[in-house]
């Protein structure tokens, strides 16, 4: 059973990771440039990341998937917002849809399967033993490494993104530009 | 502000791979903080609507 939690971790990790590269693809060869809340979703993508690599550094723990499940909450609250923003019938939307939605949606529907797969993995959870490991660091596998390091990278680009789009500043409600290549 | 979120997370992802779990969370607890003060200042723009 610890192996499967393990392996869910695993694939929350990279799950996050892979949905924050479709979003960076979809960022520089569509030029769709991320609107504030659109920024914030990410920031919640990256911070169920977090969750999950300490659920693989330290052992499962009900702190850690807590950690979890307040960034999905996080997702919903932004992704919610943004969902309401366009609600209304002859809106476009915000960007391209995606597979008949929008991005926002769809990441309204990822942060609900995140609180359901974290609810799941916290049922599944062992009680005792690796509680006690929680406080220690365990020895980490090829694939979790490459979780850890391929989220670390791509919360490292979203960092730099962000400024290269909104600088030391607030982002533009609608960013046709990016501020970095405004200033030269 | 969004890339100083992004940042501290990236920090705190750092630190938790390095083994140093308190001060992992200590930073992610701040980007937290930071995060939903962003968001609740961008959830209470006014919305230019007319009915």
């Amino acid at each position: 059973m610890a192996t499967l939690v393990r392996f869910g971790n695993w694939l929350g990790a990279m799950a996050v990771a892979g949905v924050l590269l479709v979003a960076f693809a979809l960022q520089f060869a569509q030029h769709e440039l991320p609107c504030p809340l659109c920024m914030l979703q990410r920031v919640a993508f990256v911070m169920c990341g977090f969750g999950f690599l300490m659920n693989l550094r330290f052992g499962s723990q009900p702190l850690h998937y807590g950690i979890t499940l307040l960034a999905a909450l996080f997702g919903l609250a932004a992704s919610g917002r943004q969902v309401l923003l366009h609600i209304v019938p002859g809106d476009a939307g915000y960007g391209s849809p995606l597979l008949g939605l929008h991005l926002y949606t769809w990441t309204f529907v990822f942060f609900t399967a995140v609180v359901v797969g974290v609810s799941l993995l916290l049922l599944l959870s062992p009680r005792e033993i690796e509680r006690r490991e929680g406080r220690h660091a365990l020895p980490m596998g090829a694939l979790s490494r490459l979780a850890a390091w391929l989220l670390i990278l791509v919360t490292l680009a979203n960092a730099a993104a962000a400024f290269a789009l909104c600088g030391p500043v607030e982002c533009p409600d609608n960013p046709t530009s990016y501020w970095l290549l405004n200033r030269s | 502000m969004t890339a100083l979120i992004f940042l501290l997370i990236a920090i705190a992802m750092l630190t938790a791979l390095g083994g140093r779990r308190l001060l992992a969370g200590s930073v992610f607890g701040l980007g937290l903080i930071l995060s939903v003060v962003w968001l609740v200042h961008h959830m209470t723009d006014a919305l230019p609507l007319s009915f």
